[in-house]
């Protein structure tokens, strides 16, 4: 097993001092490891190659010599192997290691650990002063978070089970173009195959794991993909008017706009309130019972009084 | 043979980072570089021997790379081709980017400067990476380095706490416990000196949060207990189970489902069930019922009463 481990850095080494290509007789000839029949020194080269393009090792392929045609030459240019983010100061170090420092036991914790270990080889001590007091953290413990970003990174298509509304798990296959996290939930963005249209998914509505299919690189992620636009649709479709006991609905309050009304009785306030979604709105005004009235739309007014007067009947 | 969990690949990639690494840390302890690459002292012996072996073709002791580790403590020669720092591949980048995103909204106004180095170095990956990652955190991360504080140093906390069950915002003084997940949600378990009770904290519902005295004993004991209420969901299944936290799990189809629901909060059992009052019904304990009842005819009461008006 360390053969293959041993193999994988001597070549990394043999094409990464190479000043021009090398051809693949060259490397069989000279980088140790290679042994057996053509044919399997030809397929072992091939598997170490897109395993170093998974370490993000990319291995350009050229011309050796533009007189002789046909014998492709290879190597690794420094600059594509190397730390791509130049020059780093104390402080964006700190910011960087404070950033990976955030996945510290989350589900992808091993990917923050080895970029952990390249930001310290940079050999650049962190500015612990600035650490003081913050401690970022990232909360997950879902395992299908990591094949989602290595989805979207490696650009291949994702296929899961999606519980809808009934429970039931609905297959579907999905091109990921982006994340995010926010309202303490995870979601993956992308152009839902099935429904040829741009679709969010949570990622614990998901039954079991995220499968990747077929292979990487085929799609293309559009230009101009912004995911927290897809979430910040500013206009409020519906606004009504509701009653808040003092003091009390402080959720309501905070994003709603109170208004004046003589009628108003005491102990109350009145606000005009905006919302999108008409059935989570109906549970959301349920929840503050008798501290909230709706005043208006009439029929969002007459969908509470019938459902409290159900309730009356069932528990009645 | 060391026993080793990382792939063949995996292990090369550490060997590539280790590299660097030693070179930037000539002579450092081999239990703080084990520590550093997340391995125990046997399988960084193992990376090393294997390193050891590796250098230019030729690999002559002129091409090997050159280590001396047998003091205990680790130097390299000889390995200027690998001593540039790998560069971070996309996932790495991704998870980074992720977190500025954290640590961007975890700065408040009086640190600009950091959160322009911040928003720097997002634009940067960004650019590598493209824009397909954001995070909008909902927890303080100044109120969880608090609190991590406190407990480390057994001090209590002075929490303004916005209980979105009982719908208001409350101060108390608390003995922090334990910093734990609850489905999804950070939450931290406390002893609440204010209620003389164990109760469990949303972090994104602490409004501020304040070392205190040195922890006073909590007593033992028993928690109190819990209640619980036994559902029948008939429509909205995903959204009636979310609401009420329960595991969910996929069905062919579904008429009806039942649920035991538990909490330490009555309080929160009967606002959820008048939420659902359209979709779930409660079918035990009586007490229960006879609270919505009460709760529901309460409320219309209110709709009924001539002094509100529409």
């Amino acid at each position: 097993m360390s053969r293959k481990t041993e193999r994988l850095v001597n070549l990394t080494i043999a094409l990464l001092a190479t000043k021009r290509y090398l051809t693949k007789s060259e490397i069989f000839r000279t980088v140790d490891g290679y042994e057996g029949s053509d044919d399997s020194k030809e397929r072992m080269f091939e598997r170490d190659k897109d395993d170093l393009r998974n370490l993000g090792i990319e291995i350009e392929v050229g011309s050796f010599d533009p007189l002789f045609e046909d014998e492709p030459g290879y190597r690794i240019k420094p600059e594509n192997y190397q730390f791509q983010l130049g020059e780093v100061n104390a402080q964006e170090i700190t910011l960087l290691s404070l950033a990976a420092e955030a996945w510290r036991g989350a589900s992808l914790g091993s990917s923050a650990l080895t970029a952990l270990n390249k930001l310290h080889a940079i050999g650049i001590e962190s500015d612990t002063e600035l650490l003081l007091g913050l401690a970022p953290t990232v909360v997950t413990e879902d395992a299908n978070l990591e094949v989602a970003i290595s989805a979207i990174t490696s650009r291949t298509t994702l296929s899961f089970d999606y519980l809808n509304e009934e429970l039931k798990a609905q297959s579907r296959a999905l091109e990921p173009y982006a994340l995010t996290s926010r309202y303490g939930h995870w979601y993956v963005l992308g152009r839902d195959l099935d429904r040829k249209a741009i679709r969010i998914f949570r990622l614990d509505r998901i039954s079991g794991a995220l499968k990747l299919q077929g292979r990487a690189a085929s799609f293309e992620i559009p230009e101009g993909v912004d995911i927290s636009a897809a979430f910040s649709i500013s206009t409020d479709l519906l606004t009504a008017q509701i009653f808040l006991r003092d003091g009390r609905g402080l959720n309501l309050r905070n994003r709603a706009r109170q208004i004046a009304d003589a009628t108003t009785p005491v102990g109350w306030q009145k606000f005009e309130i905006g919302y999108r979604d008409h059935q989570r709105f109906v549970e959301e005004l349920l929840w503050y019972s008798d501290d909230l009235i709706v005043s208006a739309p009439q029929a969002l007014r007459d969908e509470i009084i019938g459902h409290l007067k159900s309730g009356m009947v069932r528990y009645g | 043979m060391v026993k080793s969990q990382a792939t063949p690949v995996e292990k090369a990639a550490r060997l590539l980072d280790l590299v660097p690494y030693i070179s930037t840390h000539q002579g450092i302890a081999l239990a703080d570089l084990a520590t550093e690459f997340g391995v125990s002292q046997a399988e960084l012996l193992s990376d090393l021997n294997t390193l050891w072996m590796c250098g230019l073709p030729g690999y002559t002791p002129l091409e090997l790379i050159d280590l001396e580790f047998e003091s205990g403590y680790v130097s390299i020669r000889n390995a200027e081709v690998l001593q540039r720092v790998r560069l971070l591949t996309k996932q790495e980048l991704v998870i980074i980017l992720l977190g500025l995103d954290i640590l961007y909204t975890s700065l408040d106004g009086s640190r600009a400067d950091l959160q322009a180095a911040v928003a720097k170095l997002t634009d940067k990956i960004k650019k590598i990476v493209g824009n397909i990652a954001t995070a909008l955190p909902i927890v303080d991360s100044a109120h969880r380095a608090t609190i991590a504080l406190a407990i480390k140093s057994r001090r209590d906390l002075d929490l303004v706490y916005h209980s979105t069950i009982r719908d208001s915002v409350t101060e108390r003084s608390i003995t922090p416990l334990e910093l734990s997940l609850d489905l999804g949600f950070e939450v931290l378990y406390a002893y609440c000196q204010s209620a003389q009770g164990f109760r469990t904290f949303r972090l994104d519902n602490i409004k501020s949060v304040t070392l205190g005295e040195s922890s006073i004993s909590v007593p033992s004991g028993e928690e109190g207990s819990d209640f619980q209420w036994d559902i029948l969901v008939r429509s909205r299944f995903r959204t009636s189970a979310e609401r009420f936290r329960t595991n969910f799990i996929p069905r062919e189809s579904l008429e009806s489902e039942s649920f035991v629901v538990t909490s330490f909060s009555q309080d929160w059992l009967l606002r959820s069930a008048m939420c659902t009052l359209a979709s779930v019904e409660v079918q035990r304990p009586p007490e229960a019922r006879a609270m919505i009842a009460d709760k529901c005819r309460k409320t219309l009461e209110l709709y009924e009463s001539p002094a509100l008006p529409s």
